[in-house]
């Protein structure tokens, strides 16, 4: 949307660090800025961060226009169990649903599981007397329902969820249960499955209700934190949320429907993968973020991010668009061990923040993945985080040999080595199936590494998959807060009912969409999101009759049923290698996004500097011996500076090695290009 | 690189490789076959083996597949089609329970693996298929005698020899089942998986050399044995018995079947005695030893340290007697269709003897069944449609906490169908899911609840099958802990409620019927008198009892 103010500042909110990024219209240049993050009120440390970063970067508070928010608020409320006391209403003779879940086990060994979690306990799951047909036809009218009010005010919950059978097919008897809770608990937030996640498959839309139902009062209270820093210097800006699909919702929204930012952590990422690719022209990027704790897989490709309707947190499933992720425990913390029958493995146990890896001298004793990059001098033990934190050498060694070399019968560096190989083959393997279970090959892409630990892995697991490109985004330690950045406002809608997809329903479809698609527009006039910059996309899932899940397929051409049909079997067979054009198809879901765009600046890249880089020798260890490579400063890269590998890079919050055979340059938009040479 | 130059580290790697591509194919088949019973059930699993048969690497899926693998292979290459008979580009298939697998609707698929002009592994797949041919649709008729009323069987063949099509077995095979579109769909799934499981072993193969991979493969076999046998070590030596029953075949009727245990560890060595058990029943509750031992290997595999590498090696320090012509090892022609009762009452048995070796680990018996349940509805036209139910009941309680309410547990792994989607398909109407209270045993733990699920026929007429046990033997409580509840199979006609055999073929239903099933729970560990009193107030207080 536009806005006249000439800041627009992203922040990404994690665990230890406060991302910012910023976009100063009048010189459309982006800036990064850190701050520790402050967990007990996160919006204190977002608002020095931006206090900082407008002294450092010289703009007034009030020169904010827009302000765009990644936070992980609802996702730790969920995982540290501090959501609100909450009560069920359902269809009676369901009220266990809810805790049956869909009971498939991953652990297939384990003799002493833990139940799937349950967010709201049996005596608190009331059932009402009804009961709505999957047509939406009513076979028993919702009854008296004075008993159920008289529980539920005994319980004196904080939140109410409803959740009836057939809901997303007719809201009804959610809504008068909803005026009737009203009435009798005024005040008390109320989430209704029919608006949270209008989906068929009671147990995924019940999980979904019941998260946002808990999560209601402790998102509205972040939120009005969040407001009363307003207007101190000045400091007014729009503010909108970043959501699990990777688009912004305005404040409203999402003290609504706060299970929409539950997955929004790593959607950042993904947002910024889609805009490079359209920048360095590189249509099919796989974009790997390597932190302290894990490391996630994104695909993009011809440009577009996938989407997934589908995610969870801590085994609940949230049905509720989503960027499609896969993440394995494996980061620089990941803690190297070798087991009883002499295997030397990698995570996904991890040291974490804290203690952290051995080098980082807070108490951590057991080997991590930083702690052998350390062994091998791939870091400046005095410039680690731009010199904010000293390593110890000499504990990581220790460490490396006593509990991993020693065990082995391996030297130091052998064993330091071996954890990084151990490492690079599981991030191989994560790379090659995420884009194996879509039909793709890895030949065709390039990696775009980012996170802290991303560049120290990169042009090894590129080896290892024969891609032979890897990007080095500018801004590695901030990137998600830089995808933020350039995000658009969407808001997704669906409408679940099964339809043959056959011209004689072709007609209730149309009326089924054009309802959905007024709606969209609607939510986007709400948000004050001014005509010309409103868009709805439109989509649905289909199978094949007889099939269980359903495959995501954009409907441009919507109403057209014949082209919609078109691109379900080519994406069918894309995805699954095979066609059945002569089988019937059915509808499950139609879904509509609203679009609100947001400006899109055109951003100056930084200019390079005019002396030669300067790169100096360090010595490290090289597979059998000691070896000397050079270090380069990345912002002293100019365009036509060729790094030949074997070499390092590095910038204030992260290090890049150049493998063996690689060759890195500067690309004018600002990332380094390696490209496999030899 | 040589094999003497192999360190821990490429060790690591390859057997990271190796499990990477286990799961790959995997994705494949789940990628590309066509029937529901293998993508959306995932019936089915993917595996890699060494040179001579041995499984180095599994899929995450089906216990009762992975672990009968091995035997199957095994038994193809020693007595079907002899290692030197595979050439490069050959697919060898086989269903036949009577040549190493287990019931007929699996059909393993199985390729080599050359390089350097040696043979250095097969790749493997099982899937479950949803027809093959036989009495009833789904090749699962409960009221066989004889294999041959089960479908149709394939003895090894060449489906593929030297990359080419062997035209007249897939013609063969098109002739005598029910759905040839969804049956060779998912064969060609098979195929497909073969061929990225080959790709990524050939990855390894061209980066560390044939002669590392077979020491590699070596040394994981190795480890893994290492790892079992430092778990059967720990375990303290002594002969240990055990018996749990099934309560029939569903022929001979009333007429229990025993799965007898007798465990002797004696040092890092384990012998399970299967001698014991009944004598192979009339009806098609019999296993061959592929499906047995799988139980077997499962039970002491689940007792063994976390973090073990699961591979043919944890096979080596156990041995199984099972005397052909019991129902742990049944001879030919016995119907073997649900093989799967008798994997799950050995599992429950197994279980029981180990109680007595690390009665720190084990749990008490989970509901031990897979509670099939089929309607067939017809429509006023004809028209018919089908569903098939797996339910499940509730995981035993643990020595350190209660079981888990409705846990897929023990030899299968299955999901439940969601009730608006059931709704939404046929004329079907679920009136009820819900915990069974009081299903679970009671104890100072107490064991999962099991599950009650109705349905109610809104079409004019229906056709019903079940086939399920626990209805007499309950599932035991171990150290003091009470058994859980038996099964219930009931039927509501005008208010007025019947039991239904457990083992039903084809009931005729009527609309307006309504079918309900209430499943075993876990069995409950220690005395219930020594249950905290703050568990047993959450137990009142919830219900659960």
């Amino acid at each position: 949307m536009s806005e006249t103010r000439p800041v627009r500042i992203a922040v990404d909110i994690g665990g230890t660090f406060t991302d910012l990024q910023i976009l100063d219209a009048r010189q459309g240049q982006v800036v990064a800025w850190k701050t520790p993050t402050t967990p007990a009120d996160p919006s204190e440390g977002l608002f020095r961060g931006v206090q900082d970063a407008a002294a450092r970067f010289g703009f007034a508070l009030a020169d904010v226009g827009l302000l765009l928010h990644g936070t992980t608020i609802a996702t730790n409320a969920v995982l540290e169990r501090k959501l609100a006391r909450g009560v069920l209403l359902t269809t009676a003779g369901f009220e266990d649903v809810l805790e049956i879940t869909r009971h498939v086990r991953r652990d297939i060994y384990g003799l002493a599981p833990d139940p799937f979690p349950c967010l709201i306990e049996r005596d608190l799951r009331i059932g009402v007397p009804e009961r709505i047909r999957a047509d939406g036809s009513v076979e028993i009218p919702l009854g008296d329902l004075a008993p159920v009010i008289a529980r539920l005010k005994a319980a004196a919950p904080e939140a109410v969820a409803i959740g009836l059978l057939h809901a997303y097919a007719n809201p009804a008897h959610e809504r008068a249960l909803r005026d009737a809770v009203a009435a009798a608990l005024p005040g008390v937030p109320v989430s209704l499955s029919s608006e949270v996640s209008p989906e068929i498959r009671e147990y995924e839309r019940l999980s979904t209700t019941v998260l946002n139902a808990l999560l209601m009062p402790v998102v509205q209270r972040y939120l009005q934190r969040l407001e009363a820093r307003l207007g101190e210097g000045g400091f007014h800006p729009r503010i909108f949320l970043v959501q699990s699909n990777g688009g912004m919702c305005s404040l409203r929204r999402a003290a609504e429907q706060p299970a929409r930012l539950l997955l929004s952590g790593p959607s950042g990422g993904a947002l910024a993968a889609e805009r490079l690719s359209r920048r360095l022209e590189r249509p099919n990027l796989v974009a790997v973020d390597m932190g302290g704790t894990s490391f996630d897989v994104s695909v993009v490709q011809d440009h577009r991010i996938g989407l997934v309707t589908q995610g969870e947190v801590d085994r609940l499933p949230v049905r509720l668009p989503m960027v499609e992720m896969r993440t394995i425990g494996a980061g620089g913390g990941s803690i190297a061990s070798v087991d009883a029958s002499g295997r030397l493995t990698a995570g996904p146990r991890s040291a974490g923040a804290r203690p952290g890896p051995v080098c980082y001298g807070r108490g951590g004793e057991e080997p991590t993945v930083t702690d052998a990059h350390a062994v091998l001098g791939r870091f400046d033990p005095d410039f680690f985080l731009g010199g904010a934190m000293r390593l110890d050498m000499d504990a990581a060694r220790a460490a490396v040999r006593a509990r991993i070399g020693d065990r082995l019968g391996l030297s130091v560096e052998q064993a330091a080595e071996g954890i990084l190989r151990v490492t690079n083959a599981q991030l191989a393997a994560a790379v090659r199936l995420s884009l194996f279970e879509k039909g793709l090959d890895p030949r065709d892409f390039a990696l775009l590494s980012f996170g802290g630990a991303g560049g120290l892995h990169a042009t090894d697991v590129a080896d290892e998959l024969g891609i032979a490109e890897v990007v080095f985004p500018r801004e590695p330690g901030t990137l998600s807060a830089y995808g933020i950045l350039f995000s658009d406002l969407v808001q997704d809608l669906a409408r679940s009912r099964l339809f043959p997809a056959d011209p004689a329903h072709a007609e209730e479809i149309a009326a089924s969409l054009a309802a959905l698609k007024a709606e969209a527009l609607e939510r986007l006039a709400e948000d004050g999101v001014p005509e010309s910059r409103r868009a709805v996309e439109l989509a649905a899932d289909l199978r094949y009759r007889g099939q269980a899940f359903e495959l995501l397929v954009p409907w441009p051409e919507a109403p057209d049923l014949p082209a919609l049909l078109a691109r379900f079997h080519a994406a069918h067979r894309a995805r699954f290698s095979y066609a059945a054009e002569g089988e019937p198809v059915e509808i499950v879901t139609l879904r509509a996004s609203a679009i609100g765009r947001f400006d899109k600046p055109d951003e100056t890249p930084p200019a390079p500097p005019e002396a030669p880089p300067a790169p100096a020798p360090r010595r490290v260890w090289d597979g059998t011996a000691e070896a000397e490579w050079p270090v380069w400063r990345r912002e002293t890269l100019r365009a036509a500076d060729r790094v030949a590998g074997p070499a390092i890079i590095e910038e204030a919050f992260a290090t890049h090695v150049i493998g063996r055979g690689w060759t890195a340059a500067l690309h004018p938009d600002g990332a380094i290009i390696a490209r496999r040479t030899a | 690189m040589t094999a003497a130059s192999l360190g821990p580290i490429e060790i690591e790697v390859i057997r990271n490789g190796l499990t990477a591509a286990a799961a790959e194919m995997d994705v494949t088949v789940w990628r590309t076959s066509r029937s529901t019973i293998v993508r959306e059930l995932l019936d089915y699993s993917t595996a890699v083996f060494d040179a001579e048969g041995r499984n180095l690497a599994q899929s995450a899926r089906i216990p009762s597949h992975l672990n009968s693998m091995t035997h199957a292979l095994r038994t193809l290459l020693a007595e079907y089609v002899p290692p030197e008979a595979w050439n490069e580009g050959d697919v060898v298939i086989f269903n036949d329970p009577y040549c190493g697998g287990q019931h007929l609707p699996d059909i393993l698929a199985f390729r080599a693996v050359f390089h350097e002009g040696r043979r250095i592994a097969f790749v493997g797949t099982l899937c479950h298929h949803i027809d093959v041919g036989g009495l009833a649709a789904g090749s699962y008729a409960a009221k066989a005698t004889e294999i041959f009323q089960e479908g149709l069987r394939i003895p090894p063949v060449k489906l593929i020899e030297a990359g080419k099509r062997n035209d007249a077995v897939w013609a063969m095979i098109r002739q005598n089942i029910r759905k040839p579109d969804l049956l060779l769909g998912d064969l060609n799934s098979q195929l497909a998986s073969l061929e990225v499981g080959l790709a990524a072993v050939l990855r390894l193969a061209r980066r560390f050399g044939a002669a590392a991979m077979i020491e590699a493969g070596e040394r994981i076999l190795a480890m893994s044995e290492a790892g079992m046998r430092a778990a059967i070590a720990a375990m303290p030596d002594g002969i240990y018995e055990f018996q749990d029953f099934l309560d029939d075949d569903g022929i001979a009727l009333g007429q229990p079947i025993r799965l007898h245990v007798r465990l002797t560890i004696a040092g890092d060595e384990a012998v399970v005695d299967l001698s014991g058990c009944s004598p192979q029943a009339a009806g098609p509750v019999n296993a061959t030893l592929a499906s047995s031992s799988a139980a077997v290997m499962f039970a002491l595999m689940c007792c063994a340290e976390p973090g073990l590498h699961m591979s043919a090696g944890c096979y080596r320090p156990i041995r199984v007697i099972a005397p052909e012509g019991l129902v742990v090892n049944a001879r030919h022609p016995a119907p073997v269709a649900h093989r799967i009762a008798v994997g799950h009452r050995l599992l429950n048995a197994m279980m029981g003897a180990l109680h007595q070796v690390v009665p720190q680990k084990v749990p008490a018996a989970y509901y031990g069944n897979s509670y099939v349940t089929t309607f067939q509805t017809v429509a006023e036209n004809g028209a018919r449609e089908v569903l098939v139910e797996i339910e499940i009941g509730g995981s035993g309680a643990h020595p350190s906490k209660d079981g888990v309410n409705a846990y897929a547990s023990g030899m299968h792994n299955n999901s439940n169908i969601p009730v608006e989607m059931i709704e939404a398909q046929l004329p079907l109407t679920v009136t009820r899911y819900a915990l069974r209270d009081g299903s679970g045993g009671a104890g100072q733990f107490r064991g999962g609840l099991g599950l009650v699920r109705e349905w109610r026929v809104d079409s004019p007429r229906c056709f019903f099958t079940a086939n399920m046990d626990r209805f007499d033997r309950a599932p035991y409580g171990l150290a003091g802990g009470g058994e859980a509840a038996r099964g219930a199979l009931v039927l509501r006609r005008d208010g007025v409620e019947t039991p239904v055999p457990p083992k039903t073929d084809n009931l005729p239903l009527v609309k307006g019927d309504v079918v309900r099933l209430e499943t075993s729970g876990g069995g409950g560990f220690g005395p219930a008198a020594q249950r905290a009193p703050e568990a047993a107030a959450r137990d009142r207080r919830l219900g659960y009892v």
